[in-house]
């Protein structure tokens, strides 16, 4: 969970190399690096036009307020559902997917790193109304040990793209693809066990809803085509499904002290 | 049943080209981002919100939340929001739009609403909902904005129409949805046309269960399943069905109609108490009143209602008007005339607003006065700052920089606010508890709609109401045969917009108005205003059994 949104943002645009100023507690100046320009300003052609006549282009500023509060101070505010924030939010989900990280370790002994597979995964069920849950799974790649609860348990861990000079990896034994055919298969698992209530309900409404647009069209003949396609439409809104989607997953290589 | 499951495939193959190459790697930060993004923004129940988590300053009543779930899960998002002035539609239809936002149905969205309450709503959405709506300025960019409020009649005009069709919106608000009621107007046939995903319509006025009513209203949010209007009406007409017992057709209006009354809402609403305080003309000004009624029935074919209305609030306000009026005119007794405006020149203070004065000053309170007139308003101000009372005024015509200016000012620093009419929707003053009808409006509806600037959610005391009428003159009867009569003042609103629109008399005030004129005596007038608050009785009795459509 994000505790602090202004806490977060200035990770966000630290980690992509931003100058950030920090005004006061809601408030900061960011001056974006072409990067971000191109993510988040929304001016192509600008770029476009500046490649063309091999300039480097400007790269834009912004001022953010992230107070609950609108305050006229001629920054931009933004909060939860703001479409700024979303873009933000959309940015790091895409850039985020996959990761190879190795725990960071200490002192001159060689140490072992054990691979594990860990993913992200978003439940999503599809009835009346949508309802999410999120697992976090970690597989250990040679004993196939799973652990739920997984970005947790691995929070506080030093974890850098680069190998410590004294580590070295152990491979494994598990394929990933594989791994991830178990991690899904216990989430399914998991899934049957929970109750199906929603899924009653969500057919009786589809029934409902059906058995009125057939008694309205009926009457219609020539309005088939809208027919068909408020039938699609309801059918795909009210129709029990689960899609389960991967936030982002990687291959951690960790210490023997983890597991 | 077997419920089918899709994993995500694509991820996996783009998994092990990724794993390959470590330009595609995140960074521990990163990567951990994103997991926090996704558990933020989850939604963890079928049935719960998600965004009042995101709006703790915000304490929702049950019926908002309730009419938010209903539209968001049981409608899809199109719904035509009928509650009873006063709840709260504003904040639930930025609450529905909050929701899709947070859940990233939403990003383009077009609100048209009434000029008066465009700033309004500018102002719940972005301090209250969090929300960054902006306001159609002179230039106004309708494919770059995501979030607009407007009005219709900006919308439609011809220099934005095409440009605004061009658009796909996923949300579109109507609040002037009584505008659309007829199918065939331009206003309907606009928001027909709106490329949008989803639909709130908001009215005051309940949807009654004519045909066309019902009609306009499901082919706007279900487009097609009534058919043409043509051929709707007729085979109801044909088989003569009646709508209320058609299973089918309820069925379809619970879809798309939610209608909050008060009295459903659980809440403990603060007390009503309404006085009515009878104020004697003096002599001098009773024997003025007569003369300018007298001067309108001998001299002229002009009926004296309008200016005898006028004096009963003001010397000033019957003065410029029939100034006004006989400029022009020739064929006028003009000495006569002249008589009439020099005995209302010579005039010492209203009595009236000399009993307003007394009043304000019995009190430490704040307190909103209400006048038909602009001249009166004028003149209110003038007398209560002689008596070194602290006023603002306010006027539907005032700039919106202006009119919060002066709300303001109300809060902070005066102790009265005279308004006009117009002022009438679209100020909120729960931080005021006293009212005052320095003149009463002939519809009861601009009644309900005064008293809706200050009883209404956030009102922590009872309200105090003090009704204005002179005795011996046009007020007396007004008071006692229209709102007495209709127990307006004991009854909540709801029921008479009802029975106004059913009986079909939406406009009272010219009812009314109509009587008085053409009625040849007093008692005349009497037993036609009694013929009108019967009827309108009865059919409340009627009503009262017999609940609407839903």
């Amino acid at each position: 969970m994000i505790s602090n949104l202004h806490d977060f943002l200035y990770e966000y645009f630290s980690i992509h190399e931003c100058d950030v100023i920090l005004e006061n507690e809601t408030e900061m100046t960011i001056r974006l690096t072409r990067e971000l320009d191109q993510v988040l300003m929304n001016r192509p052609f600008y770029w476009h036009y500046m490649d063309k006549i091999g300039r480097n282009g400007e790269p834009m500023s912004l001022f953010l307020d992230t107070s609950t509060a609108k305050k006229d101070n001629k920054k931009e505010w933004i909060h939860y559902g703001s479409p700024r924030l979303q873009q933000i939010f959309h940015h790091i989900k895409q850039s985020a997917r996959f990761t190879m990280l190795y725990e960071q370790t200490t002192g001159n002994d060689k140490t072992a790193l054990h691979p594990w597979l860990v993913a992200n995964i978003v439940v999503h069920y599809h009835g009346k109304q949508k309802k999410e849950a999120i697992h976090s799974i970690g597989l250990h790649l040679i004993n196939g040990m799973m652990k739920s609860n997984m970005m947790n348990e691995i929070d506080r861990l030093p974890l850098e793209s680069k190998m410590s000079d004294y580590s070295f990896t152990i491979s494994p034994l598990i394929k990933p693809l594989s791994g991830f055919y178990r991690i899904f298969m216990y989430i399914e698992q998991l899934i049957s066990s929970e109750s199906k209530e929603w899924v009653k309900d969500a057919m009786t409404a589809l029934n409902e809803e059906l058995s009125l647009l057939d008694h309205f069209f009926k009457q219609q003949e020539g309005n088939q085509e809208i027919f068909a396609k408020e039938k699609e439409q309801l059918t795909e809104r009210l129709e029990p499904r689960i899609d389960i989607e991967v936030v982002n997953a990687g291959i951690f290589y960790l210490t023997e002290n983890f597991s | 049943m077997q419920i089918p499951i899709s994993r995500d495939e694509s991820f996996l193959t783009e998994f092990e080209q990724a794993i390959e190459s470590p330009t595609h790697w995140a960074n521990w930060q990163l990567f951990k981002q994103a997991y926090q993004v996704a558990e933020t923004m989850k939604v963890t129940s079928f049935k719960e919100l998600v965004a009042p988590k995101f709006l703790p300053h915000i304490n929702f009543l049950p019926h908002q939340l309730q009419c938010a779930e209903n539209v968001i899960q049981d409608m899809n998002g199109r719904a035509l929001l009928a509650d009873e002035v006063g709840l709260g539609k504003t904040i639930e239809a930025g609450l529905i739009l909050k929701e899709y936002m947070l859940r990233g149905l939403v990003q383009k969205v077009l609100i048209l609403v009434p000029a008066s309450l465009v700033n309004q709503w500018a102002i719940e959405l972005n301090q209250k909902l969090l929300i960054p709506a902006v306001t159609s300025g002179k230039r106004v960019d309708w494919q770059h904005t995501n979030i607009l409020i407007t009005t219709l009649d900006t919308a439609k005009s011809a220099k934005h129409r095409e440009q605004i069709l061009e658009q796909d919106y996923d949300f579109v608000i109507v609040d002037e949805a009584h505008k659309l009621k007829n199918h065939k107007t331009k206003n309907f046939q606009f928001v027909q046309q709106l490329s949008k995903k989803y639909c709130l319509l908001l009215t005051a006025t309940p949807v009654q269960n004519k045909l066309t009513d019902i009609f306009n209203l499901v082919s706007l949010l279900k487009p097609g399943y009534l058919g043409t209007y043509n051929d709707f009406t007729q085979q109801y007409r044909k088989e003569k069905r009646d709508i209320d017992k058609d299973p089918y057709l309820k069925q379809l209006i619970s879809k798309v109609m939610v209608r909050n009354r008060r009295a459903d809402t659980g809440i403990d609403w603060t007390k009503r108490n309404i006085e009515t305080v009878w104020v004697a003309f003096s002599e001098e000004e009773l024997a003025t009143y007569q003369q300018v009624e007298q001067f309108f029935q001998y001299q002229t074919a002009i009926s004296s209602i309008t200016y005898i209305r006028e004096f009963c609030s003001s010397r000033e306000a019957c003065y410029l008007s029939i100034k006004k009026a006989f400029e022009q005119k020739e064929n006028v007794d003009i000495p006569a005339l002249k008589e009439v405006l020099t005995s209302i020149e010579q005039l010492p203070h209203h009595a009236k607003a000399l009993k307003l004065v007394e009043l304000i000053k019995e009190s430490d309170e704040k307190f909103i006065v209400f006048t038909e007139y602009r001249a009166t308003q004028i003149y209110l101000q003038w007398l209560l700052n002689k008596e070194n009372i602290a006023t603002v005024i306010y006027r539907g015509g005032f700039k919106k920089g202006k009119k919060d200016w002066m709300r303001q000012l109300f809060q902070n620093h005066a102790q009265v606010m005279i308004a006009t009419e117009a002022a009438g929707e679209g100020i909120n003053l729960q931080f005021c508890h006293h009212l005052v009808n320095y003149d009463l409006p002939w519809n009861p509806m601009r009644l309900e709609q005064r008293i809706g600037r200050i009883h209404r959610f956030g009102q922590e005391n009872d309200v105090k109401i003090y009704n204005f009428a002179l005795k011996d003159t046009v007020d007396e009867h007004v008071m006692n045969l229209l709102y007495k009569k209709i127990q307006l003042f004991e009854n909540v609103i709801g029921d008479l917009e009802q029975i106004l629109s059913d009986l079909n008399l939406p406009a009272i005030e010219k009812e009314v108005e109509k009587i008085f004129a053409e009625s040849q005596s007093i008692g005349e007038s009497k037993i036609k205003l009694d013929n009108l608050t019967a009827v309108i009785n009865s059919h409340h009795h009627h009503n009262q059994t017999k609940e609407n459509i839903r």
